[in-house]
């Protein structure tokens, strides 16, 4: 009787697919185009942050992006989901299949470094596709939307990170008003009426229920595109969760795009997410799913998340989980029950081990704390992974040399197994980003400088030391101190560790050299 | 390390109480939160301010939330022990230009309430409201403090027929086109009110949101 009962709701379910397909005939894509930059390397425009450029493939699914083409493929519209670097195209590849798709509506995600790009692109793509309507996406249009009308061929600039839920509704309006321009009446958009003339429909709806936000469908997405070349993945095919928290549920940090008066932060129920990954892990066979929300589950619901995990068997499936926390947010017995599940991989913000570096940024946390939650998870099993950032317009030497001090000491003592450095690059207008401007630190207001691959601020000291500091971090992964310790972690005897050293460190070593380059490859200048 | 004393701790009904701490020496505005993390514990939790930003002290009202290591340690402080604050932070403020021009709604749930408190007691001039929407009818904090202008939704009154979230009252009530709404407390009820207030003209530049969680 429930095999029936199922079969007949399936049933419907697809006939009513069927119906909205007929009555909805418009063709969306949702694309990102392959920007190159003159050495070869490819902008991720796609990777839920800030820009960077790799010359390695590496391809991150857009998460939100991906939830918003599922919700409108649910509805019957034609989704074309076009990534041009995940597809392996150049340029005009991806330019002239795009223009063949003769698609009604364009949407593309933008931010800092790659606006001027994309606003050469919208006019170039205007003359091709005159009566498609081009909306515009992303953090920096969002906040400097009539730098964008003004610049570009665009249509309609989103001001919501909600990109789902601003585009279900909009595309909504859009396919039943011929007037849509003068008459819609939804938040968070900006809207081209004429050569100069723009409506500014307001603020975007801050909080929205995200449980009604589809699970991204993941055929539509071609998820395998992205399974293989993530840099964090210990096991693929990989892929990334619908993220369970938009977009941080701290959101307090300066540099961060996910900060701002205009934003707060939604949360999804917790069995929801348990469905995906159950679906992820027995349909689609995935060996690691990273959930890339700026802060993931916290206190009662990261319990009842990893007892969700145990309780449905998958944590002896072979998959590992990851996650994206902050200091001094899960406890000990959270980070236990979360290795029982077969959590691995936590991605933590150090940024710095200065105080007042960490109180400017408002990071939030207390240094002397830090200690404490690398020796929880790295007892449990957890591979804990640091992002540190340098170059912050305000970082003395001291400052400087004590970050590279303490970077050394946690990972030589495997308080942390991997880590990442940045050049901290404003962006977005986020509040570090409007500090630079007040401050009169910028030192150039070309957006295409903003890429992360150069320091972009007046420093205390002569920018080569700083690139001399990613330097040294980075080369902590080819120490053999460093390596020695991995060679301990063999003794706990855990699957994980043996992976890390001998599968995923020759990986890495590849993309560590390619950081190297990226990073420093201005130092002399 | 930054550690303040507690001046007193004040139950306020059978899960809720009110952490008077030391004022650190910093700017601090009405609306902000801040990390609040007890020594040794290696865990913090975000509280909004409730006290006026004026105040020798700070207040915070806390619910004791069962399981919850950090509120339930919270709950157990005494006079003279110490807690660990990072902050102040965040931008749900209240612009002064906008006083003299626009009226403010207040929606808060629960605890929520706390950065309207903090408002109300540090700008002497508002023309406010304040719709508190709460389970049980001890739970109206200091309701003294607003005077007519507080209206509480209880969802389970001693009087089952009084029951009402405060969505059933922001649908019977008229919004003046001039008015800035500010919603804190739990998601669900921060979209269904948005909503409302939307639909009633309300332009989402005038909608400010905090989410409790």
């Amino acid at each position: 009787m429930i095999l029936f009962m199922a079969k007949v709701f399936l049933e419907i379910a697809s006939l009513q697919k069927l119906f909205f397909k007929l009555v909805n005939n418009m063709k969306i894509a949702i694309s990102y185009p392959p920007i190159i930059n003159k050495l070869g390397q490819k902008a991720m425009v796609s990777q839920n942050r800030n820009v960077q450029y790799f010359k390695k493939p590496t391809y991150l699914l857009p998460v939100t992006y991906a939830q918003a083409a599922t919700w409108l493929s649910e509805l019957g519209y034609e989704i074309y989901w076009d990534d041009g670097n995940a597809d392996l195209k150049n340029l005009d590849e991806w330019f002239n299949d795009l223009v063949d798709f003769k698609p009604d509506v364009v949407v593309f995600e933008s931010t800092t470094p790659v606006m001027k790009f994309y606003w050469d692109l919208t006019i170039r793509l205007r003359k091709a596709l005159p009566d498609t309507v081009i909306i515009m996406t992303g953090y920096h249009s969002m906040r400097m939307p009539a730098e964008t009308m003004n610049n570009s061929a665009v249509d309609v600039v989103l001001r919501s990170s909600h990109v789902d839920f601003a585009l279900k509704k909009f595309i909504e309006y859009l396919d039943q008003h011929k007037s849509w321009r003068l008459t819609c009446p939804i938040e968070g958009l900006f809207i081209r009426i004429g050569k100069n003339d723009i409506r500014d429909t307001g603020s975007f709806k801050q909080v929205e229920p995200l449980n009604t936000s589809p699970i991204i469908d993941r055929d539509l997405v071609r998820w395998k595109n992205y399974a293989y070349e993530n840099g964090n993945f210990l096991q693929t095919p990989g892929t990334y969760a619908t993220s369970v928290i938009r977009d941080c549920m701290f959101g307090k940090c300066t540099f961060c795009r996910y900060n701002g008066p205009d934003l707060t932060f939604s949360m999804m129920d917790v069995e929801k997410s348990l469905d995906e990954y159950q679906n992820l892990i027995e349909n689609y066979k995935v060996k690691e799913i990273f959930d890339d929300s700026g802060v993931w589950y916290r206190g009662k619901e990261a319990r009842d998340f990893a007892k969700g995990i145990i309780s449905r068997g998958l944590h002896k499936k072979g998959c590992y989980f990851g996650i994206n926390t902050r200091f001094e947010y899960l406890d000990e017995e959270t980070i236990k029950l979360m290795a029982k599940a077969n959590f691995r991989f936590i991605l933590l913000g150090y940024e710095a081990a200065d105080q007042e570096t960490l109180s400017r940024l408002n990071k939030g946390y207390q240094l002397q704390h830090v200690e404490n939650c690398l020796k929880w998870m790295t007892k449990y099993g957890l591979h804990p992974h640091l992002t540190i950032m340098v170059g912050y317009y305000w970082q003395t030497k001291d400052m400087l040399d004590n970050t590279v001090k303490e970077v050394k000491r946690i990972m030589y003592s495997g308080l942390a197994r991997t880590l990442q450095v940045t050049l901290c690059t404003p962006l977005d207008y986020t509040p570090y980003h409007k500090e630079c401007i007040e401050k009169n630190v910028l030192l150039t207001e070309d957006y295409d400088d903003f890429d992360m691959s150069k320091l972009i601020v007046r420093t205390p000291e002569d920018h080569d030391y700083y690139y001399q500091a990613v330097k040294d971090m980075y080369s902590i992964a080819f120490s053999p101190r460093f390596i020695l310790r991995q060679i301990i972690f063999l003794f706990k005897f855990r699957k994980r560790d043996w992976q890390f050293l001998f599968v995923y460190s020759l990986r890495a070593l590849r993309r560590v050299r390619q950081h190297i380059f990226n990073l420093t490859s201005h130092q002399g200048e | 390390m930054k550690t303040f004393n507690v001046i007193s701790n004040t139950l306020l009904s059978e899960n809720t109480f009110k952490l008077r701490v030391e004022r650190p020496k910093c700017e601090i505005l009405a609306g902000q939160c801040f990390n609040i993390g007890l020594p040794g514990l290696d865990i913090n939790r975000e509280y909004s301010m409730y006290s006026s930003a004026d105040a020798d002290y700070i207040d915070f009202i806390i619910r004791r939330v069962e399981g919850g290591l950090v509120s339930e340690r919270l709950f157990d402080l005494k006079v003279n022990d110490k807690v660990e604050l990072d902050g102040p932070y965040g931008a749900f403020l209240i612009n002064e230009d906008c006083i003299p021009n626009n009226k403010f709604m207040f929606v808060a749930t629960g605890t929520g309430i706390a950065p309207f408190h903090s408002f109300v007691s540090t700008y002497s001039n508002l023309d406010y409201k304040v719709i508190h929407g709460i389970r049980l009818d001890n739970e109206s904090y200091d309701y003294g403090d607003y005077g007519e202008r507080y209206f509480p939704c209880v969802s389970k009154p001693l009087n089952s027929k009084n029951s009402q979230r405060v969505t059933d009252f922001l649908q019977k009530i008229e919004i003046s086109n001039n008015t800035l709404v500010y919603i804190c407390g739990n998601r669900n009820m921060i979209s269904d009110v948005y909503d409302i207030v939307h639909g009633k003209g309300v332009f989402g530049d005038s909608i400010f949101t905090e989410t409790f969680f």
